[in-house]
């Protein structure tokens, strides 16, 4: 879980401390961004692909509670249980409800934003029950104990030496041992044999068919085959907005999200579970948790599109210098600074701030969000809810003051272009714009405003 | 009211206007000139390979040349294909050679979805997976193979490109992240 109380300036500033591992965190994540770039340039089609992935789930947003019904019916027709959860807390103890009346002693979990968002390993491992992340980069974050700093690459945050360290700690590796197919490799042999003895599995879902009432399932790894495929119970944990009307609409959105998020054509394996393994139960729990209000919302409603690829992370020029961790809610980057404070404005004002409105991840999106005007509209909200620290408020209090009076704003202007150049260096030092790597702009003889009047009066 | 009737009551009531479905086929996606040779080339950057079977040539020769040493090999696209008892059974599989529906040009995924396979665990657990596919199935593009797929009574079927990788550690692509350490693919 999280702490709510992360500001997001605050956190990134500490962050940037270390600029080495900052450097490598930004170039790492920029070269996912150009690999997706290179794979969408192999298509000539992409961007009428991103249009149609757009339709049909505006399509499908506009119809959710008919598809809900239609994909709870066809599942049951499957023998696949269908619960429906409100919360976070009701969809916590519908799955504890199926692990306790079958005894589970220990759970195998893929890679699950939802079961982050609601909290569920903490509840599971209260009630007892021993729950194993297995995707990689998930397995390392919950051996730290702390949450994912990415949505498709939870430790990207971590360097090899401190994956050593920890693997050699938890798992027995060689110390110093920094090699990652060495590190990989024995992370394997440890997770197979979670495997084998597991009494359940839950995986996420990143498409519910309503058609024919299946999940498909998107992994690299395996992970979510294996957790399904051996253990007699499957639990499958959707939230309400995984909803795609027809088999035939994986054709739009398999070849988008694979390309978008890590630059592969596609992933590994996509796993289409429509019934449970012989012998065994599979379970769907389809959870709200504050969407259907952000449904009701005119500004907001549109970030429900989202496949969870993270592109819009990938390419963010403030979440690749500031990490996950610097964001409070769960999911970081530019989707998160919209669906956080959607959820709860007080506890994630200060992502929406966590933004430069370059509009580049609504440039990337697959399903074309307005990613960048939301966070505007988010910013309005974080202020409104009066979530600003004091200094931020006054600025800007004072900035509206200003763009009021334009007078007073040409003669500010005036007096800073005059005064700025003389201030002796050891009073700017300190302010905000004299931190390392950056330096006070030279001051132009004129304004804009100036200018342009002189460029008119030329011309005429 | 329940949970399902007060979340459906709250998505009718606050249903935003919304695009009729759009029809998918209007936009015209890639083709390739030569199918097997992109699959190829593809599927050899995602920790796998792919070969045409020669005239008089046969499988599990292709297997055997390649993996000379293999430990337990299974064999499913035989008639009398062994069974297993368990699906935790199979751990042990070296070699699994499975039967593949469909390949796909754009992304070097093989449908695999075998009704006669009693447990779908073979094609994680096993170290190599083999995957077999006639040479006359193979499509352009995902949109394409969805056409041609249907979903099964037993309930389970999945695209499969090249072998499991991970790159969480520091972003190096690591093969064998928990499926099969590699993939071939033979077009029979």
């Amino acid at each position: 879980m999280k702490n709510d109380n992360i500001n997001h300036a605050e956190a990134a500033a500490a962050f940037l401390q270390d600029r080495e591992q900052a450097r490598w965190h930004d170039s790492a994540i920029w070269w996912v961004r150009q690999k997706r770039d290179m794979q969408a340039k192999q298509l000539p089609e992409w961007e009428q692909l991103r249009a149609l992935a757009q339709q049909i789930k505006a399509h499908t947003l506009s119809r959710l509670d008919d598809y809900l019904q239609q994909f709870q019916a066809n599942a049951e027709k499957n023998g696949v249980t269908v619960h429906w959860a409100a919360d976070a807390d009701e969809h916590n103890r519908i799955v504890h409800g199926i692990l306790a009346a079958a005894k589970v002693k220990k759970l195998v979990k893929s890679k699950s934003m939802l079961t982050e968002e609601c909290g569920l390993n903490p509840y599971l491992e209260q009630h007892g029950i021993e729950v194993i992340d297995t995707d990689l980069g998930e397995r390392i974050v919950q051996l730290r104990q702390e949450p994912p700093s990415h949505i498709v690459m939870p430790a990207i945050h971590l360097k090899k030496e401190q994956i050593s360290e920890l693997f050699h700690r938890e798992l027995g590796t060689e110390a110093g041992n920094n090699d990652p197919t060495y590190l990989t490799h024995a992370a394997r042999a440890n997770l197979r044999e979670h495997f084998l003895t597991a009494d359940a599995g839950l995986t996420g879902v990143n498409f519910a068919i309503a058609e024919t009432g299946g999940v498909v399932v998107c992994t690299n790894e395996g992970n979510a085959d294996l957790g399904t495929a051996l253990p007699p119970i499957h639990i499958a944990s959707m939230g309400l907005e995984k909803i795609i009307p027809r088999l035939e609409h994986l054709g739009v959105f398999t070849r988008l999200l694979a390309r978008s998020a890590i630059g592969s054509p596609i992933t590994t394996y996509t796993s289409h579970f429509h019934r449970a393994r012989p012998g065994g139960q599979m379970h769907i729990v389809i959870v709200d948790n504050g969407r259907s209000d952000i449904l009701g919302n005119d500004d907001f409603y549109q970030s429900l599109r989202c496949i969870r690829c993270g592109a819009c992370m990938n390419t963010c020029p403030v979440y690749r210098r500031s990490t996950g961790h610097s964001y409070s809610y769960i999911i970081p980057g530019p989707i998160g600074s919209t669906l956080g404070p959607s959820r709860d404005i007080k506890k994630h004002g200060s992502m929406a701030f966590a933004c430069t409105t370059c509009g580049s991840c609504s440039n990337v999106c697959p399903v074309k969000i307005n990613l960048h005007e939301q966070l505007v509209l988010q910013r309005k909200r974080a202020f409104d809810a009066g979530t600003l620290k004091p200094a931020k408020k006054m600025g800007l209090l004072a900035m509206r003051f200003l763009t009021q009076h334009p007078s007073l704003m040409d003669a500010g202007g005036k007096v800073m272009r005059k005064v700025v150049p003389i201030v002796p260096e050891n009073l700017t030092r300190h302010s905000a714009w004299s931190r390392p790597g950056r330096a006070l702009p030279e001051m132009p003889e004129q304004s804009f405003k100036e200018m342009w009047q002189a460029r008119q009066e030329k011309k005429s | 009211m329940s949970s399902r009737e007060q979340i459906l009551a709250r998505l009718r009531q606050n249903r935003p206007q919304g695009p009729a479905l759009p029809d998918i086929d209007a936009v015209p996606f890639i083709t390739f000139d030569d199918k097997f040779d992109a699959f190829r080339t593809l599927v050899r950057n995602l920790g796998g390979d792919a070969v045409q079977l020669a005239d008089g040539d046969s499988v599990q020769s292709v297997v055997q040349q390649r993996w000379p040493q293999h430990g337990r090999l299974v064999d499913l696209t035989r008639a009398d294909n062994e069974e297993s008892a368990s699906p935790h059974a199979w751990h042990d599989v070296d070699v699994a050679i499975v039967p593949g529906e469909l390949a796909v040009a754009e992304s070097a995924a093989v449908w695999v979805s075998h009704a006669d396979n009693q447990w779908r665990s073979i094609y994680f657990l096993t170290q190599k997976l083999v995957l077999v596919v006639p040479r006359d199935a193979i499509v352009d593009t995902m949109r394409d193979a969805y056409r041609r797929i249907a979903i099964r009574e037993h309930g389970f079927g999945g695209f499969i490109s090249g072998s499991s990788r991970t790159a969480d550690i520091e972003q190096s692509l690591v093969m064998g992240a928990h499926g099969a350490m590699a993939a071939l693919v033979v077009f029979v």
